[in-house]
C-alpha cells in the first residue's frame, strides 16, 4: 500500500496511524528507515506497534518486530490492551519477531574480533518467513551496553540498515533520548542511517502529561511541520494534525447578514455578522457574553443554520439549564442535530485536540455559526499566548474557508472603572493581540451611575462594513436579551 | 571417558575468522578436554532458525550448555584465559 507520489520521487507508505498520515502527508518513506526518537515513557513503542498492526491488518504488509528491549511475551501481553491479536498473526504467517532481547546466560568476551552479523541473518530469514513488507527495531542502542567492541556494534547497525533498503521493507526504529535537549539517540548512530526523524516528547500539564510530536526530517518528502499534539488511547495513537491555514477566505461575505434576533443589536451592526467573520465579545464577567451567544446560536437555528456551542467557561448541562431557563430548549435542538457542543479539560487544554474537536462538531453537522464561551480560558500552563494566537488563526482561516460565522468571548477584566465621559478608557484587546485576528470587537462594560450599575454595549469595530458607534444600554431579562436606549452621560 | 562438555560453536560463512576461532578452540579443547567435549558447529547463514532459537547476536559464540550453568563465550576465542573461565564456570551458590 503506497500513496500517491510524483513518479521517481520518494514514495511513502501509509502507516494506518489515525491522523499521523496527515502530517506526514501520507506516510513514512517507503522501503527506508524512519526513527522515532525521545525520552523513556513518550509512546515510542506503541508507534510502533500500530505501525505493524495497521500493515498487516489493514494494508495486508507482514510484519518482522525485532525487539532489544521486552521479549515476546511481554509485548504480545502488552498489545492485548488495545485489542491487537499477536499470537493470532503469528500462528497466520504475518507477524514474525525477532527476539534480541538481553539474555540470563553468563557470557564472557575472548578477543574482539566479532560481529554481529547473526543479527542480520536472523532478521533477513524472519523477513522471508513471513514475507515481511514492514519492520520495526524496538531499542537498538541497548546492544552498546551489551559488546564491549563498539565499532562491531556500530557496523552492524549500518549494515542492518543498508540491507534492510535492498530488501525494500519499511522500516521504523526507536531511539531512546537521555533528556530533553540531548541528542537524538545516545550513540547518535541511528540519526545518520535514518531518512526520517521523528521526536516525541511529554509536556508536563497541571494534572496530565500532554503528547507531543515533531517531525524533524523526512527525506525526498514533503510533511507538515510544527509540533502536533497526540494521545494514546485503548484503540492505539490519535494524531490531531494542524489545520492547513487557509489563505483564501472564500466563503466571508458581508452582503450575507447573521441576525442575532435581539432587536436592536442587529441594527447597530448593520444587518448582522457578515457571513464567515470572527467577532470578538469583550467585557467582565456578567456581562451577558454567553447570552449573545446563545441568541445567536437560537436565531441560527431559526434561520435553518446549525450551530456549534464550544463550552469552555461552564458545563455544558449547565448552558443548557440557563438556556431553557430562557425559554430555549438546547437539549431538543442538540437530538435534532441542530446543535452541537464542545468541551474540554479546562485545566490541561491541548490546543490540537480542541482544534480537532471543534471542526469535527462544526463539520458534523455542517453547523454555520459557532459560538467559543471562552477564548480567555485557553490561556494556562499548556497553552501559551503565542499557541493561543496560532490556534486562533487556524481557526479563523477555517471558518472563513468554509463560512462559518463566529462569536468568540473574551472576558475583559475592566469593571466599574470607567469615568464620567471616558466610557472605554482603558482598553487592552491587544493584549492578547487578538484585535488584528479578529473582523470586529463588540464591548460590553458596567457602567455605575445614579447608584445603579448599568450594562452598555458599543460596536467598536466591524471589518469593511459601516456599523452605529453609539453606546447602547441594555438588560438581561427572562426571555433574553433586551435592547435600551441610546447611553447618554 | 563420558562427554562431560556438550558445546555449540556458532560461526557467519565460511570465513578466515570462522576458520580462526575453529582453531583456536580446537587447541584448546584438545589440551585440556580432550575426549570429554562434544561440539556441534553452526552457520547462522546456514541454519538461521537454530540461531534465532539460540538467540545469537554475534559471531563467533561459543554455547557451553553442559555442564549448568549456560555460558556463552563471543570472540575468536584468543583469549585463552576468557574462554577456560567460560567453560568452567560454576554458578555461586
Amino acid at each position: 500500500m503506497q500513496s500517491k507520489t510524483k513518479k521517481g520521487a520518494v514514495e511513502k507508505a501509509f502507516t494506518g496511524i489515525n491522523g499521523f498520515d496527515g502530517i506526514l502527508m501520507g506516510g513514512v518513506p517507503k522501503g527506508r528507515a524512519t526513527l522515532i526518537s525521545g525520552e523513556t515513557g513518550t509512546g515510542k513503542t506503541v508507534i510502533l506497534n500500530e505501525f505493524i498492526y495497521r500493515g498487516i491488518t489493514r494494508f495486508k504488509e507482514n510484519g518482522v518486530y525485532v525487539t532489544f528491549e521486552e521479549d515476546e511475551r511481554d509485548i504480545i501481553k502488552n498489545v492485548m490492551g488495545f485489542g491487537w491479536n499477536y499470537a493470532s498473526l503469528i500462528a497466520q504467517k504475518k507477524l514474525a519477531f525477532v527476539d534480541a532481547g538481553a539474555f540470563q546466560d553468563v557470557t564472557v568476551e575472548s578477543g574482539q574480533n566479532y560481529d554481529l552479523s547473526p543479527l542480520v541473518e536472523r532478521i533477513k530469514y524472519a523477513i522471508k518467513k513471513v514475507k515481511a513488507k514492514r519492520l520495526v527495531i524496538d531499542g537498538l542502542d541497548n546492544l552498546f551496553s551489551r559488546f564491549q567492541n563498539k565499532d562491531a556494534v556500530r557496523q552492524t547497525l549500518y549494515r542492518i540498515i543498508a540491507e534492510l533498503k535492498d530488501l525494500r521493507v519499511t522500516v521504523l526504529m526507536t531511539a531512546e533520548k537521555s533528556g530533553p535537549e540531548q541528542a537524538l539517540s545516545r550513540y547518535g548512530v541511528e540519526e545518520f542511517v535514518a531518512d526520517g526523524v521523528i521526536e516525541l516528547s511529554l509536556i508536563k500539564g497541571q494534572q496530565q502529561f500532554l503528547r507531543r510530536m515533531f517531525v524533524i526530517k523526512l527525506r525526498g518528502t514533503c510533511f507538515r511541520s510544527g509540533i502536533v499534539e497526540f494521545e494514546i488511547t485503548d484503540h492505539g495513537l490519535v494524531v490531531y494534525p494542524k489545520i492547513p491555514i487557509e489563505k483564501v477566505a472564500a466563503k466571508t461575505d458581508f452582503q450575507v447578514r447573521k441576525r442575532f434576533g435581539i432587536k436592536g443589536l442587529d441594527d447597530i451592526l448593520g444587518g448582522g455578522i457578515p457571513q464567515g467573520h470572527m467577532i470578538l465579545f469583550s467585557g467582565n464577567t456578567g456581562t451577558g457574553k454567553t447570552m449573545f451567544g446563545m441568541h445567536f446560536l437560537k436565531q441560527g437555528i431559526d434561520d435553518g443554520e446549525n450551530g456549534v456551542f464550544v463550552a469552555l467557561e461552564e458545563p455544558v448541562e449547565q448552558v443548557k439549564k440557563t438556556a431553557l431557563a430562557h425559554g430555549w430548549d438546547f437539549n431538543r435542538y442538540e437530538k435534532e442535530g441542530s446543535i452541537s457542543f464542545v468541551s474540554t479539560n479546562l485545566i490541561d487544554i491541548s490546543n490540537d485536540r480542541l482544534l480537532y474537536q471543534i471542526i469535527t462538531a462544526v463539520e458534523s453537522i455542517n453547523a454555520k455559526r459557532i459560538v467559543i464561551d471562552s477564548v480567555s480560558t485557553f490561556l494556562s500552563e499548556t497553552m501559551s499566548e503565542e499557541q493561543v494566537r496560532q490556534f486562533l488563526i487556524q481557526l479563523s482561516g477555517y471558518f472563513k474557508a468554509n463560512g462559518v460565522t463566529c462569536i468568540m468571548n473574551h472576558i475583559f477584566p475592566l469593571s466599574f472603572a470607567a469615568e464620567r465621559g471616558q466610557l472605554l478608557s482603558s482598553l487592552s484587546t491587544t493584549h492578547m493581540r487578538l484585535s488584528s485576528l479578529t473582523d470586529g470587537i463588540v464591548m460590553l462594560l458596567f457602567v455605575e451611575r445614579g447608584q445603579k450599575v448599568k450594562k452598555l454595549i458599543n460596536v467598536l469595530k466591524l471589518r469593511g462594513s459601516n456599523h452605529s458607534k453609539e453606546i447602547l444600554s441594555y438588560e438581561i431579562e427572562k426571555g433574553g436579551i433586551k435592547m435600551g436606549v441610546k447611553y447618554e452621560e | 571417558m563420558a562427554v562431560k562438555y556438550v558445546l555449540k560453536l556458532y560461526v557467519t560463512g565460511e570465513t578466515p575468522r570462522s576458520q580462526t576461532v575453529l582453531k583456536n578452540l580446537k587447541e584448546i579443547l584438545d589440551e585440556d578436554y580432550k575426549g570429554v567435549y562434544s561440539l556441534k558447529v553452526i552457520d547462522v547463514i546456514k541454519q538461521p532458525q537454530l540461531a534465532e532459537d539460540d538467540k545469537i547476536l554475534a559471531t563467533p559464540t561459543l554455547i557451553k550448555i553442559l555442564p549448568p550453568p549456560v555460558a556463552r563465550i563471543i570472540g575468536d576465542l584468543s583469549d585463552r584465559e576468557k574462554v577456560l573461565l567460560g567453560l568452567d564456570f560454576v554458578a555461586i551458590r
